[in-house]
């Protein structure tokens, strides 16, 4: 784990593999939110990229910020990708981490050379809900994480599910972690609640480059309906990719699946893209 | 001048028509719990009868009536203490008005608060206790409170009102989250400078200092009374003493619930429905079901500080509100039932080692009849109340040589 220093913030960074740049901001059950270091499915993508995960304000070993709404962590992103040196690079995101990315994208399309979003929250779509991971994060009768399991999962007993969610107390550092990935998205994602930015699906036109958009077949979380708002609204997108048998932690429960859809997608998705829609027609969106 | 401990009444004002099978049938009597389940016909005249039972306990000679604020539950029916204060207002003459306290995140600005107490004091005459609260869990989910930000957004509109109430206006407020151009409030409370502050705490040392610091009262919101509770006096004593103040025991209360019967036998019989009852014990913080009030989903503590509780915390430790039996009840001193020696020697033990001025003491416990309920008070305010001011002045005396002295500017205003 690097420790960077941003305008004297401490920010955790992991990084692993060569190649091009991918920029990779976590979600809840993902590397920071829960597990200390890369999974099989982030050294996986280290085979073909340069993968560098920075843990998000509060997370991890990163400082918080000292204001936190969606906005203050775009900023705080596009200090630290300044601190990197990197001005154009893949970005992927997972969950809260793909919301980032999202805003991210639409405020600095000239950066992102190719984004990719996995059971990316932060749009609104009239009555398809969000879950409410706090409410369920409380254990039933003080050690039972039943229906966190089950709202990150596809199934509460998923072995990923039990290894990083069990009943009861677990490791305190990933209970630490857990604790932080859930203030650090308190303070971004709690008001409007769950997650969302009512702007957000009306900016998405800005972001021309190829995307990618994949969801678990079984999100709990984040309703499907997210996901193919994503996919309509991306001018570069194609539409939704389903993993199958994975619920919203996709990257921890089918890592070999997400990471191939993810894999394929920059070894191909840049330079072999279908042409993208025309202004014209991406106009109509615009208001 | 003597100085005998405080002495109020506090009413929660419970929901007392659950349904039979309500235990089986719903997890929780917080935020989710289906409003469906409100009985219209037989609770008119509920809050009739809540607030003649506060006005008895004024006719009964206790110090104050406590009131407070809870949101979508069984467990208190009162969103807005300020309206059942006013009515107070107007129906007692001699007690102070506790409101023990308003959540400040959930309005809107902090200045309505501001004005609404000044209100209140000016209405009961100068007899407002005006206490403030963060809110918890559950407010967070009833209120969209985000309960990161929710302590400092807490403690700068505490501070915006003690200065709309101290400081001439108009003037400007450019704080954070209320930020205001012209802060002016009319009318200005009848207590000058201001009616005294009360700030409810667990044991948070971050909340002890904030309190010291300003030199308010400081109200310890558990409901065990065991060593834990005498831990807190040191612990804030010891805050004190860091910000060069000094305790005494008027710096701090504690809440407890009692039942004085003629016998300990009667008072068992008659205080078991109450005190067994869902929303008396089963509000409270217990392990059945999904609990609300603390934890990774409500990240409202600093990291460091959830760090020490994970380390030092068993989650399956039975809350107060898994209690089975009485023997339970004793062990956390929480709910005192028993005749008049029981419950004064019982009370006197725990002024002992907690050494605290203001006991707030619940009466009306889940759905207890008025009848019963009117009973214990009097049987309180004539068989235990005065022996426990003979001797808690004698207490007080003994364990604070300097209290004349330290209360001396406190009793000039």
């Amino acid at each position: 784990m690097n420790i960077l220093n941003v305008r004297g913030r401490r920010v955790a960074v992991l990084e692993a593999g060569g190649g091009p740049a991918l920029v990779y901001l976590h979600g809840f059950a993902d590397v920071h939110g829960v597990a200390g270091d890369f999974q099989s499915f982030h050294r996986r993508l280290a085979q073909t990229a340069r993968v560098i995960a920075p843990a998000h304000p509060g997370c991890a070993d990163s400082d918080e910020l000292d204001r936190c709404g969606i906005d203050d962590v775009v900023f705080h992103y596009l200090e630290v990708l300044d601190a990197l040196g990197l001005t154009r690079f893949d970005l992927a995101g997972h969950c809260v981490g793909g919301w980032i990315a999202a805003e991210l994208a639409v405020r600095h399309p000239e950066k992102v050379a190719r984004l990719a979003l996995i059971g990316a929250c932060g749009l609104f779509v009239s009555g398809t809900r969000i879950s409410d991971v706090f409410m369920h994060a409380q254990p039933d009768r003080g050690t039972d994480l039943t229906t966190l399991r089950t709202l990150l999962f596809a199934d509460a007993k998923t072995p990923a599910a039990l290894r990083f969610f069990p009943d009861g107390r677990g490791d305190i550092e990933e209970e630490m972690r857990r604790y932080q990935m859930l203030r650090f998205g308190s303070f971004v994602g709690f008001k409007p609640p769950y997650f969302y930015n009512r702007a957000l699906r009306e900016r998405l036109h800005r972001a021309r480059m190829p995307a990618l958009v994949i969801a678990g077949e079984h999100d709990h979380m984040v309703p499907r309906a997210h996901g193919d708002a994503y996919a309509a609204g991306l001018p570069g997108a194609r539409e939704l990719k389903i993993v199958a048998d994975a619920g919203h932690a996709a990257p921890l429960e089918q890592p070999e699946a997400t990471a191939a859809l993810l894999a394929a997608f920059l070894r191909d998705g840049g330079n072999n893209s279908e042409p993208l829609q025309s202004a014209s027609v991406v106009d109509r969106s615009a208001r | 001048m003597t100085h005998p401990v405080q002495l109020y009444c506090w009413h929660f004002m419970a929901y007392p028509h659950l349904p039979a099978d309500f235990d089986e049938k719903y997890d929780t009597g917080w935020v989710t719990v289906p409003n469906r389940l409100w009985d219209g016909g037989k609770s008119r005249g509920l809050y009739q009868q809540y607030i003649d039972q506060l006005a008895y306990a004024d006719e009964l000679g206790f110090d104050g009536m406590v009131l407070n604020e809870h949101h979508q539950n069984i467990y208190g029916l009162m969103p807005s203490p300020n309206l059942i204060a006013a009515a107070l207002s107007q129906k007692t003459k001699r007690g102070k008005i506790v409101i023990l306290g308003s959540l400040l995140p959930l309005h809107l600005t902090p200045l309505r608060i501001a004005e609404e107490y000044a209100m209140l004091d000016n209405m009961s005459d100068g007899r407002l206790i005006a206490g403030f609260a963060p809110g918890s869990g559950p407010e967070t989910f009833n209120y969209d409170v985000v309960s990161a930000t929710s302590r400092e957004q807490f403690w700068e509109a505490v501070d915006l009102i003690a200065r709309a109430w101290t400081q001439d206006g108009p003037f400007e407020h450019d704080g954070r989250h209320y930020p205001l151009r012209y802060v002016n409030p009319w009318p200005r409370p009848t207590q000058r400078p201001h009616p005294p502050i009360w700030i409810p705490g667990s044991r948070s040392r971050e909340t002890l200092v904030e309190i010291a610091r300003r030199g308010y009262g400081y109200f310890l919101s558990s409901r065990s009374h065991g060593k834990e509770t005498a831990r807190s006096q040191q612990q804030f004593a010891k805050i004190l003493e860091e910000q060069g103040d000094h305790y005494q025991p008027f710096r701090m209360g504690i809440l407890m619930s009692a039942y004085v019967g003629e016998t300990d036998a009667q008072a068992q019989a008659e205080a078991k429905d109450g005190v067994w009852y869902k929303n008396c014990l089963k509000g409270h913080l217990r392990r059945e079901g999904r609990q609300l009030t603390f934890g990774p989903g409500i990240p409202y503590i600093p990291p460091e500080e959830f760090r020490n509780y994970l380390k030092f915390s068993d989650p399956t430790t039975p809350l107060l509100g898994d209690a089975e039996t009485w023997d339970d009840l004793k062990e956390s001193a929480s709910i005192i039932v028993g005749n008049a020696d029981t419950v004064y020697t019982r009370i006197m033990e725990i002024l002992e080692h907690a050494k605290v001025g203001h006991l707030l003491i619940q009466f009306h416990l889940g759905n207890m009849p008025d009848a019963l309920a009117r009973n214990s008070m009097r049987r309180f305010a004539t068989e235990v109340a005065p022996r426990l001011r003979a001797d808690s002045t004698r207490l007080f005396g003994r364990e604070f040589p300097d209290i004349e002295r330290q209360l001396a500017p406190e009793m000039a205003k």
